[in-house]
This record gives C-alpha cells, sequence and structure tokens, in this order.
C-alpha cells in the first residue's frame, strides 16, 4: 500500500512527468538539478495518467466526502428538522402507527391547531405526539356529555378527531383549566385512546419540552401529505 | 526564519485558555440554567448567552492564529514525496509520542465500556422482543459499531504517533488518521440517536459539536497525506476540537464517551504541539532525526556536533540532494507562502 501511494499520487495536468502532484520533484530524478526553476518549466502538453485515480487518493475522497455529508446532516436534523416515527394510535386517524414525519424545529412557538412533537419525561423518556388544543393564557373546558372542547368559551370544531369524545377510563382528569405562561394543553386526535394532558401524569405541556412541529408525513409514501 | 514567533507555543496557550474559559462557563451554566427534576434550561439565561460568546470567540480567535500561521513551503529538492506528507514529521519529538499513545490508549480503554453498554441494551432489545413488548428506542447496535471503529481508531492513532516518531522510508504522516475520522462517524451517529428526543439542545450540542470537530479535525489530518492539504484549517480544527471536547467533558459523559472525548482532545494538542513547527519550518529528506521540538530554528539544517543523531532514514542516494537542503535565508524567504500558497491541490 505504501508502495502504491508513492507511487500514484494524482497528478495535476500540468506537471511534468517526474514529479509528484503538488509539483514536488521525485528525488530520483534530481540528479542533475541545482536550480530549482527549472523544474518548474511548464510541460509540453498536459496528460492525464493512471496516477489521477490513485487508490489512497479515492479512498481519502469517499471517507472525506461521507464525513462532511454526515456532520452536515447531523447538523441539520438536530437544529432545523427532525424526522420523527409515530409509535401508537393516538393521533389516528391523522397520523398512523409507524408514520415517519418530517418535524421542524428550528425557532418554533407552539400555536393552537399544530401538530406538535414533544417530550414529556414526567410520563415516559420517548417523545409523544400530539395536537395543540391551547396556550397560554387560554381557559380550557371539556364537556364530555357533548363531547366537545371549549377554548375560552368558543366550541372548536374538530373534523380532525377519530370518534366522538368519551369518558376517560382514568375519569374525567383534567378538564377545566387555564393554561399557564410558557405552557399549552395538547390532546391526541384519537380522543379515547390517548394520554394527553387531560391524564394527571402528563398535565400541561411546559413549551421548553417541545421539540417541535410536524409539517409532512413522509413515509409510507401512499400516506404523503402535508399537516 | 530566524525571528518568528513559536506559533506552537501560542497555539497552545490560546488552545488551552481557551477550553479552560469555555469549561468554566459550561460548569457556570450546568449550575444555574437547568431548573426541576427535568432538566428545562431558563430561557435567556445570563451562562448560556456567555457559553455561545465563548464558542463563537474561540472559533474566532483560532481562527484569527490559523490565517497568521506562518507557511513556508520548501524547495521541491528538500521534500521526499509530497510537502504535506512529512507536516506531522516529529521524529524524536517525544512530547508527540507521547500524546499520541495516550489518545490511542484512551480510545482503547472507550471499547470495553462501549460495547458493554451496547450488548446490554442488545440483551435487553431481545428479551423486550421475545415478549412482544419492544416500543422502539436504542436496541445497542450503535453502542457496539462505535466500540469496533473506535478499536480502528486505536490502531490508526497508535501508527501515527509511530509514524510521526519514527517516519519510514516511505511513510505517509497522518493518513492513518482516516480510521479515527471513520469511527467518528459511528460515534457521532450513536450520540445523535440518544439524542434525538431530548427537547433540550442544551444537553447534547457541545457533545455533538466536539464529535464533529474530532471528525473533521482527522480527516483534514490524513488529508495531509492525501494530496488535499488544509493545514491552517487542520489547525483550526484541532483547537476547536480541544475547546469543544473540554466543554463536553464538563457535562460529565458517560466513561466510554468521555475516554473518546480526552482521546480526541489529547490527539489534537498533538497536532498542535506539532503542525505549527512543521509549518514554519518544514522537514526535510533525511533531515527526520534533527527535527528541533522547542523552538524555531533557522531554515537551513542544523548539525549537533556533540551528539550526532544519525538520521532514522537514511537520506537518498543521490549524493547531490544533501546539497540541495543547504536553504539560505534570503530563499528561505522567498519560499514563505503565506497566504499565497500555490500548490494546486492544497488549500491553505
Amino acid at each position: 500500500m505504501d508502495e502504491l501511494w508513492q507511487d500514484s499520487q494524482p497528478t495535476t495536468p500540468s506537471e511534468p512527468e517526474g514529479t509528484d502532484g503538488l509539483g514536488n520533484l521525485n528525488l530520483g530524478d534530481l540528479s542533475d538539478l541545482t536550480d530549482l526553476t527549472e523544474t518548474t518549466t511548464p510541460p509540453p502538453t498536459p496528460t492525464r495518467t493512471k496516477k489521477d485515480t490513485s487508490l489512497g487518493y479515492e479512498l481519502y475522497l469517499n471517507v472525506r466526502t461521507l464525513v462532511f455529508v454526515l456532520a452536515a446532516l447531523i447538523l441539520i436534523f438536530t437544529f432545523v428538522v427532525r424526522i420523527i416515527v409515530v409509535s401508537g394510535s393516538s393521533m389516528e386517524n391523522t397520523l398512523q402507527n409507524g408514520d415517519s414525519m418530517l418535524v421542524w424545529c428550528l425557532g418554533y412557538e407552539p400555536k393552537q391547531g399544530d401538530i406538535v412533537v414533544l417530550t414529556q419525561r414526567s410520563y415516559q423518556e420517548d417523545s409523544l405526539v400530539k395536537r395543540v388544543i391551547a396556550t397560554e393564557g387560554q381557559r380550557v373546558d371539556i364537556d364530555y356529555d357533548t363531547g366537545t372542547v371549549y377554548v375560552d368559551g368558543t366550541p372548536l370544531e374538530e373534523d380532525y378527531i377519530k370518534e366522538a369524545m368519551k369518558v376517560p377510563n382514568y375519569g374525567e382528569g383534567v378538564n377545566h383549566v387555564t393554561v399557564p405562561e410558557g405552557c399549552i394543553f395538547v390532546m391526541g386526535d384519537n380522543r379515547n385512546d390517548s394520554a394527553d394532558s387531560r391524564y394527571p401524569s402528563i398535565g400541561i405541556i411546559d413549551t421548553r419540552s417541545v421539540i417541535g412541529r410536524a409539517v409532512m408525513v413522509l413515509f409510507p409514501f401512499q400516506d404523503f401529505t402535508l399537516l | 526564519m530566524r525571528g518568528k514567533k513559536p506559533y506552537q507555543i501560542l497555539w497552545l496557550i490560546c488552545t488551552l485558555a481557551l477550553a479552560g474559559l469555555a469549561t468554566g462557563v459550561r460548569l457556570w451554566q450546568e449550575s444555574t440554567v437547568f431548573e426541576g427534576d427535568f432538566g428545562l434550561p431558563v430561557r435567556g439565561a445570563t451562562a448560556s448567552v456567555a457559553m455561545v460568546c465563548v464558542l463563537v470567540m474561540a472559533a474566532a480567535v483560532l481562527c484569527i492564529l490559523a490565517a497568521r500561521q506562518p507557511i513556508v513551503r520548501p524547495p521541491r529538492a528538500q521534500v521526499r514525496g509530497r510537502r504535506w506528507a512529512m507536516s506531522f514529521f516529529a521524529t524524536g519529538d517525544l512530547v508527540f509520542l507521547a500524546l499520541m499513545w495516550f489518545s490511542a490508549f484512551s480510545a482503547l480503554a472507550a471499547v470495553p465500556m462501549l460495547f458493554g453498554q451496547g450488548r446490554a441494551l442488545w440483551k435487553a432489545y431481545q428479551v423486550a422482543l421475545a415478549m412482544k413488548t419492544w416500543q422502539g428506542g436504542d436496541n445497542g447496535v450503535l453502542s457496539m459499531v462505535t466500540a469496533v471503529l473506535a478499536l480502528l481508531a486505536f490502531f490508526g492513532l497508535l501508527q501515527i504517533g509511530r509514524d510521526g516518531y519514527h517516519p519510514g522510508r516511505r511513510s505517509r504522516g497522518g493518513f492513518w488518521a482516516a480510521l479515527p475520522a471513520c469511527a467518528g462517524c459511528g460515534w457521532l451517529l450513536n450520540t445523535y440517536r440518544n439524542c434525538a428526543a431530548d427537547p433540550v439542545l442544551w444537553d447534547y450540542v457541545p457533545l455533538l459539536l466536539a464529535v464533529i470537530a474530532g471528525m473533521l479535525m482527522y480527516t483534514d489530518w490524513a488529508g495531509m497525506s492525501c494530496a488535499a492539504a488544509r493545514p491552517r484549517r487542520t489547525l483550526w480544527l484541532a483547537g476547536m476540537t480541544v475547546v469543544c471536547s473540554w466543554v463536553a467533558l464538563a457535562s460529565s459523559p458517560d466513561t466510554g464517551t468521555a475516554m473518546l472525548l480526552i482521546s480526541q482532545s489529547a490527539a489534537a494538542l498533538a497536532a498542535l504541539w506539532r503542525l505549527p513547527i512543521n509549518l514554519q519550518n518544514p522537514p526535510k529528506v533525511g533531515w527526520e532525526g534533527n527535527l528541533d521540538t522547542c523552538s524555531i530554528q533557522d531554515s537551513e539544517p542544523q548539525v549537533e556536533p556533540q551528539e550526532p543523531q544519525p538520521p532514522l532514514t537514511q537520506p537518498e542516494p543521490q549524493p547531490r540532494v544533501e546539497e540541495d537542503w543547504t536553504w539560505s535565508r534570503e530563499e528561505s524567504q522567498a519560499m514563505n507562502c503565506t497566504g499565497e500558497n500555490k500548490e494546486e491541490d492544497t488549500h491553505v
């Protein structure tokens, strides 16, 4: 390999025979040279040889490309967007179990109606996907008799929910609350199978726990849609 | 070259000072910014703003230092093969060797820890699969892959130290740095996998930046021997690797991660110790044995009559080559191509 490296440096087209790619002369050709300027005289005809595709150089280029692309992707997927896979049925029918969605993170502030990805460590380490029902300062009232959610006294038009809401098995939970500053109230679209802000262990969500807003379903392709 | 500043000292002082400052600010941030049981960050906290400022300042200072780094291109007759392949030659330099081997063995120490961690997760994953209770999460594969790659990095770092201290006839200097660069890829993926569900960027961004800086540094290091030399960027990345690694270490990562951070930090310090010397006073053919490790020499080859140190690599057989090494100060100044190196595949 070393022999290959020594003998197979990529050569720029303008290099004369007997030089390496940087214009450095091979020592074996130096015996009669005293004036360096003589070694840099332009060659008569630029030619490319098989040295241009040296194994070491090609290998290095591949490693460099891999490293730069990976670093760029990780930075983008840390600060700008993320791809999150939905686990569970709490957002049906909007999102199905196993859907991969693109989540926008950069400079996001939660708004009512957005689908957000968040982590509530009091409940579980993995992230949750829910819809924002109310933001800070808004009053949420849930009427299980009519299956209606009121925000600041106004009933929400919720054509996205899977089925009419029933009383959860843990009781009515948090159903009359004013959202504190810096917090949001979230619920899943599948109201009868969703652990969300109504559930006391989760409760009101601090906006610092929000990772970002789901903007589209990427995979499977038949479910591709903007959210 | 006479009278020029010993830039490696400047690099080390600046880098260590910035790393110390950044570590101090990170400790301050750790103690004041995260609140509650779940460590959510206080918005607009002074320590967080200071942390960002220190990192930006470190990047800027090291960038200025890199821009001012003198780079001497020796006459073509005086280099063996490519000039940049000799950038990490450090014959007789015990500091370089010690740092590189410390770096190598730190990487090796991380292997059993990472592998054990991955294996435990893999077993838990298998049990969960059998019980059909698996709900996603880390199955340990990336930890085990990182451990295997860290083992490769160990061999690469060991070889770099050996190549620098005892350059062989066909030594490629830092080509072996491609191995730790590849190891960095696995480590980066593993790190990202572990923090993908964490909404608090400050929990893991310093570690991600440290891994990326180290990975890019090793890539450029390998590039010095692969016709893609960017010596100034290599120096800058080495400095940033030290700064970011120290910041990440201040966050008390797990032992395996800490060993990898220590490893890349030591390798970066070795680069900062050796590379500025060799850029200012490039090694010449057959004179690897006489490299001055602590001071910037005159460009002319120096012979120490009391302790003649035979070159480890015999000079090339051509009798006139040694005469070509004689490099007058005027020539040296003429060759000092700081800022306008014209080597075609070199970007300084």
